[in-house]
């Protein structure tokens, strides 16, 4: 079953338009990451998906239902520009948030107090929240995030501001989310993060999807490259698409080989073998996320690798 | 409702967190407190005690009486007050308080003194007072005679005495009801006369009431041993020096009289001011709150759990709980000072609280609630449409402008001519309505009146709500420059530009 379902989307501003025609799904289970660059049109769906914003046309299906307050008990949303309220205490803000997802408020403060500890923040349970450092702030965010154990938890940008200490308590934290049975969505254009997490991704490009599926069939879209050293220059050989000469070192030179598209290093490996193609070495190259996006999207986005 | 709840009991907290809400709070309580103190250790007192050395022994039962006969007439005149206000006439129709006079004569008072005075008339009244009369209370003597100190030179003529005397002038004195100031001694010699006048002594703080008192009575009855004198019988002579000209002086109806106005409009125009400070100050605060939340991106957060209506609502319902604290602690400290304790504030609230009829609460309650909810909408609005306390400032001085200068003109008219014109007319724009039907409840207005202004009111509160409610929620997530007037229209008629 999806927990998430946009069907033809659009939302314009006036005359622009901030999501065109999107269409995808979210299966229940697993880490699903929503990439583009900044301004592709992330935050607005998001945005649609809460019912914070209605679209101009088309349809969302969220946890089965229309978008709206009634399935804030089922949903933890994080979003990209982060504020608390400065003279609330730590735990009564997450307390807060909890309650507004209608939890009782024994539950919503044993939850909080986990989770305090958890981010550890203990020692900080009963100070204002303008006591806090950033990094601390956005912590207690996340924390009121996930305070009802939310089976869609929503995060949109969650690691941007964070420390790299940080980013990885909060990369735990989400795969831990995940294992327990949420369905974790987050958006993010640090492509990192998203190779590290996700299972599925969709791609947005100005407010329009430019792919959706695994990392895998994200990085197939590519065509495969590989680093061998040769006496003979393999041009020629079957499935290599060109060929770009390196440095030569005793006769032996290194180049930067670009696959035909459907060909994979394995098969010029075996051809070259089978040709008696001399090799004294052969470096086949994973295309990350980062050149995907660069790939279907253009150089002009803005991402961060 | 459970989200409404919770958003205004976080509000409620936020603000009751601020130093601003404390100070406020409790500025008036502490007011009262210090009034209290101030007025008991520094009002000047106005009970003291004189003694009298009189060598002729003609005058000083004549001055006794004539200070008696003040005393009893200020009471009596009172005592006429309350048993008109609470209708006890019929107690004892023939008394001379059961008919409204507030002037007596002195055989009148003669006769009343005799029968016992204040005091046995408050004992005929006192059982036929309604329960929600306060009691009557006898206030003491402002002057009492003393009996002449132990050791004081009474009979060595008046400069033994002065010097005898001098310590008791700058101290206390035993006098009948326990001690007192002693702010006068007088000497009247045997032999008055050019060489030998009479001798007064006062204390630092000399009573000009009493110095005259005295001063008319020793006048008064050396005319009439000089009416004696030339020849005229002592009976005779003590009528024309007791002839005073006939006057009936009567007060007014309750309601009806300038000073029942005056003492009647204490705490609704003190409403007046207690709702303009409140929702002014408390207004910020929460405007201050909303552009934390739009500022800081907060809302979002807020947004993806409850609607913005609730986010609304919540808001009133916090702040409007925060103006009922502000009241609620203001008059139970002003009702609680005028009906535990004696001092200025007592003075004030106790008649006015007498004065106001049951109904007339509930009526000043409603537009007090309701001049809150009005404007405190109005600083939510604005709230959304900014960005900044800067962009805020600039929206909210036409709207402060526009509320303040006709309340404080009409309050300046009110003052004058509770029900003229301004006032009037004021009383039917909703967005005064609450202002002026406080200012003029105190002059009386009819209970049609309240009940037709009460429904435009809320009519106007509701339709406030839904228009200005599509302003806030439109206006929430806005970012960059404030709309236009067109703008402004268009979100409140539903067109969402988000």
């Amino acid at each position: 079953m999806a927990v998430l379902k946009l069907d033809h989307v659009v939302k314009r501003f006036g005359d622009f338009t901030a999501v065109n025609d999107l269409s995808f799904e979210v299966p229940e289970g697993g880490i699903f990451g929503f990439l583009g660059g900044n301004g592709a049109g992330k935050t607005t769906s998001l945005r649609m998906v809460l019912d914070i914003i209605r679209p101009t046309s088309g349809a969302i299906e969220v946890l089965g239902r229309k978008p709206g307050r009634e399935n804030a008990s089922q949903i933890g949303f994080l979003p990209e520009e982060r504020g608390l309220y400065r003279r609330m205490t730590v735990l009564d803000t997450i307390v807060y948030f909890g309650r507004l997802k209608g939890m009782e408020a024994a539950t919503a403060k044993k939850e909080a107090t986990r989770l305090i500890e958890r981010f550890g923040l203990s020692e900080w349970t009963k100070s204002m929240v303008e006591k806090l450092s950033k990094g601390m702030s956005q912590k207690v965010q996340v924390a009121a995030a996930m305070v009802n154990s939310p089976r869609l938890l929503i995060l949109d940008e969650p690691f941007s501001g964070l420390d790299p200490v940080n980013q990885k308590v909060l990369e735990d934290l989400v795969l831990e989310m995940a294992a327990a049975g949420s369905t974790v969505v987050f958006s993010t254009h640090i492509m990192q993060h998203a190779e590290r997490l996700t299972d599925r991704i969709v791609l947005l490009a100005r407010g329009r999807k430019v792919f959706e599926g695994t990392q895998e069939e994200a990085r197939a879209t590519l065509p495969g490259r590989l680093r061998l050293e040769s006496q003979a220059d393999p041009a020629g050989m079957p499935g290599v698409l060109s060929a770009k000469r390196g440095e030569t070192d005793t006769g032996w030179t290194s180049w930067e080989v670009s696959l035909a598209p459907g060909s994979s290093p394995g098969q010029l490996l075996q051809t070259c073998t089978a040709q008696g193609f001399a090799l004294r070495a052969f470096e086949s190259q994973r295309p990350s996320l980062h050149d995907v996006f660069i790939h279907l999207v253009g150089a002009g986005q803005e991402t961060v690798q | 409702m459970r989200n409404i709840l919770l958003v205004a009991a976080r509000e409620y907290k936020q603000i009751a967190s601020t130093r601003g809400f404390w100070v406020m709070l409790l500025v008036l309580p502490v007011v009262i407190g210090l009034s209290q103190v101030a007025g008991r250790f520094f009002r000047p007192t106005q009970e003291s005690a004189y003694v009298i050395v009189d060598a002729s022994g003609d005058y000083a039962p004549a001055i006794e009486r004539r200070l008696e006969i003040n005393y009893q007439r200020s009471e009596l005149s009172a005592l006429s007050g309350y048993v008109q206000r609470w209708k006890l006439g019929s107690v004892q129709p023939d008394a001379l308080w059961a008919k409204g006079e507030r002037w007596f004569t002195d055989d009148q008072m003669d006769q009343f003194i005799a029968s016992g005075g204040i005091v046995a008339a408050v004992e005929v009244v006192k059982p036929h007072a309604p329960s929600e009369a306060p009691a009557y209370e006898i206030d003491k003597r402002n002057y009492v005679q003393a009996a002449m100190p132990a050791g004081v030179a009474a009979d060595q003529g008046p400069d033994a005495l002065k010097e005898s005397l001098e310590p008791f002038l700058k101290d206390t004195i035993e006098a009948p009801d326990g001690p007192r100031p002693l702010s006068l001694a007088v000497y009247i010699p045997d032999d008055m006369g050019p060489a030998s006048p009479v001798r007064m002594w006062t204390n630092s703080t000399p009573n000009a009431t009493l110095v005259d008192n005295v001063r008319n009575e020793i006048t008064r009855v050396m005319r009439a041993k000089a009416l004696e004198a030339s020849g005229l019988a002592p009976e005779t002579a003590t009528s024309i020096e007791n002839i005073s000209a006939p006057i009936m002086l009567s007060a007014p109806q309750q309601g009806a009289g300038r000073e029942q106005v005056v003492i009647r409009s204490v705490l609704p125009l003190a409403m007046v001011y207690l709702l303009l400070v409140t929702v002014m100050t408390t207004g910020s605060m929460m405007l201050q709150g909303v552009i934390e939340e739009k500022s800081n991106k907060l809302l979002e957060s807020i947004l993806a759990s409850i609607h913005p209506g609730e986010l609304m609502h919540g808001k009133l319902i916090g702040l409007g709980a925060i103006g009922l604290t502000i009241l609620g602690v203001w008059v139970g400290a002003a009702v609680g000072a005028a009906l535990s304790v004696q001092g200025v504030v007592a003075d004030i609230v106790k008649p006015s609280l007498a004065a106001i009829e049951p109904w007339m609460f509930a009526a000043m309650l409603f537009y007090f609630v309701a001049g809150y909810l009005i404007i405190s909408m109005l600083y939510l609005a604005i709230g959304a449409l900014s960005n900044s306390l800067q962009d805020a400032q600039s929206y909210l001085m036409p709207v402060v402008m526009i509320i303040m200068l006709p309340v404080v003109f009409m309050m300046v008219s009110v003052a004058q001519q509770p029900n003229g014109v301004f006032p009037v007319v004021l009383s039917w724009i909703p967005l005064y309505t609450p202002f002026a039907m406080l200012a003029r409840m105190g002059a009386g207005v009819s209970m049609m009146e309240v009940i037709a202004t009460g429904a435009m009111l809320a009519a106007f509160v509701v339709i406030e709500m839904i228009l200005l409610g599509r302003l806030f929620q439109a206006s929430l997530l806005r970012t960059g420059q404030p709309p236009k007037l067109g703008g402004f229209i268009a979100m409140m008629f539903g067109k969402n530009t988000a």
